[in-house]
């Protein structure tokens, strides 16, 4: 307990001593970890997006103009019997052209078709749309009455693939970031290091144990790294807050994620990586400036 | 006890700086190394502490061999030996009590035992009232013992001096040289590299003579010169 009070008032001084490159460290951190985060939650709204339509999807199966009343009642029957089918709904040619009518009035269609030119249709709703590609190859197989069958699943596997490649892009950024990132924290600590050389100097001649000396610098990477990833945290928090509220007003149908469980282990996450950063470049910084340095020999 | 057996140390120009050093310093003892300059007297010292390894030869500490003794241990050997610089060493930015206080960090003392030990040696090297100056408001003598309140504020068996007296005038180094005996009195073997040849004649003690890195002279009582 003494000690980690000794490690804690020692890195304070060691980072007022050079608070130039300590603020520029705590920038640094701030701003990757900002970038970070911004990747973060995109992936994480991209992925939401992606399940609610995946969620809200239906398979409409397009009926041959050829199926009787009968036949009609019979693939319903069939249909009933697949897997995860939940329900089937039927829905007439006529009614599906008054709600196509009904859905675009600016193209006026009202009076230019005597029949509908629609085909009767089936819509299924499933249990789970996880099994929506076995269905739809199943009822793909009753081909003498099965004009076509659709579903609106080519979207949101593009919006999985999409939110896939944002992962990787902000991975790769997010490395680059880190070590660039590092490169700033480990000369900043070796800056601290280089202002103490005497103190470790002797502190190695009177005693002091590796560890001991290392203390107060990992201590320092911590402190960095805690700065800079609020700082990141701050910011994040701020422009999500107003992103959602933007969304709300100019594209209220896109489903932003507002979970504050989600948020939050994102924001965690982001202090944890700022916690990393700052110990890593203490650790790499000290490695090399306890190697290099040897004693001020008694001369 | 201090054992040096068959010592040679060389760097790779193979001139050679230590060339058989065969010595013994029993606990207690108060030893002077003299000779010329260049003959090895900080590379004995610098050898005790491990911030230099022999070429050859055997060094022990105790009955511990320094040669076998991990990179990890050496803190501990050198906790037992303090140290006494002719630059003092000294971190200027800060007080005397922190400079003292610097060797009892890692024992995880109190704050009232530091405070107490750190008293104590200042007591008996006679600079209670300086506690709260820093290094550059103190003069070369009362900085050179700030300097061994430091080395013995932990009670080491061991002292080692290297040119204590080196920068100070011949009043002060006198000083100096009585509390040196002064803490020898307590048990603690001092080992004292010196050119100061006044005062290894008038404070007689054991005399180490080493002249091209060999051992001219061991003499009792001895004199700066035989
Ligand atoms: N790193 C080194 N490389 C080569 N030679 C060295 C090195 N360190 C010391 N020496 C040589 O070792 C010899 C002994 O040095 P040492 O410092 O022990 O002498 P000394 O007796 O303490 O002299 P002085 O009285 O001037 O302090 C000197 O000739 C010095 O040049
Ligand atoms: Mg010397």
């Amino acid at each position: 307990m003494n000690s980690l009070f000794f490690y804690i008032s020692e890195a304070v001084i060691g980072m007022k001593r050079s608070i130039v490159m300590m603020l520029i460290s705590v920038i640094t951190i701030t701003i990757s970890l900002f970038i970070f985060g911004v990747f973060l939650l995109i992936s994480l709204n991209l992925n939401n997006i992606a399940n609610s339509i995946n969620s809200n999807l239906e398979i409409k199966v397009f009926l041959k103009e050829t199926v009787t009343k009968t036949e009609r009642s019979k693939f319903k029957q069939a249909i009933l019997k697949l897997d995860h089918v939940k329900k089937v709904n039927y829905t007439s040619k006529n009614i599906a052209w008054k709600k196509f009518v009904k859905e675009y009035p600016h193209l006026n269609l009202d009076n230019l078709f005597e029949n509908s030119p629609l085909p009767n249709s089936f819509t299924i709703g499933l249990d789970n749309n996880q099994y929506i590609l076995n269905v739809v190859s199943n009822l793909k197989t009753f081909k003498s009455w099965v004009e076509k069958v659709s579903y609106g699943g080519i979207i949101a596997e593009r919006m999985q693939k999409f939110s896939y490649y944002i992962k990787i892009l902000g991975l790769i950024l997010v490395i680059i970031l880190t070590i660039a990132t590092l490169f700033i924290v480990v000369n900043t600590i070796r800056l601290t290091i280089i202002n103490r050389q005497n103190e470790i100097n002797i502190m190695q001649l009177v005693g002091a144990t590796n560890n001991f000396i290392k203390g107060p610098f990992i201590i320092e990477g911590i402190l960095i790294g805690i700065l800079g990833s609020l700082g990141a945290v701050i910011f994040l928090k701020i422009a999500y807050t107003f992103l959602i509220i933007k969304c709300n007003k100019i594209l209220p149908y896109i489903p932003i994620v507002q979970n504050k469980l989600e948020i939050n282990i994102i924001l965690v996450s982001v202090i944890l990586l700022g916690i990393i950063l700052g110990i890593l470049g203490a650790l790499l910084s000290l490695s090399k400036a306890l190697k290099r340095y040897s004693f001020n020999k008694v001369k | 006890m201090i054992k040096l057996k068959n010592i040679s140390k060389y760097y790779q120009s193979n001139s050679l700086i230590l060339n058989n050093i065969n010595l013994t310093i029993n606990k207690g003892e108060f030893v002077y190394l003299v000779g010329p300059s260049g003959a090895g007297k900080s590379t004995i010292l610098n050898l005790l502490l491990k911030i230099e390894e022999p070429t050859s030869g055997e060094l022990f500490i105790d009955g511990v061999s320094l040669l076998r003794l991990k990179d990890s241990k050496i803190p501990y050997l050198r906790r037992n030996i303090g140290v006494i610089f002719q630059d003092f060493k000294l971190l200027p930015k800060r007080t005397v009590f922190e400079n003292i206080a610097f060797a009892l960090r890692f024992y995880n003392y109190s704050r009232s035992r530091i405070r107490r030990q750190v008293y104590q040696v200042l007591d008996l090297v006679g600079l209670t009232t300086k506690l709260d100056c820093y290094p550059t408001e103190l003069s070369g003598g009362e900085q050179q013992r700030i300097c061994i309140a430091r080395a013995i504020v932990n009670n080491p068996q061991i002292l080692l001096a290297d040119e204590p007296t080196g920068s100070l005038d011949p009043e002060t180094s006198w000083e100096i040289m009585t509390l040196l005996s002064k803490i020898n009195m307590r048990d603690t073997t001092v080992i004292v590299a010196t050119h100061n040849r006044g005062i290894v004649d008038d404070i007689r003690k054991r005399v180490i003579s080493i002249n091209k890195g060999a051992i001219a002279r061991d003499e009792e009582q001895g004199s700066y010169n035989s």
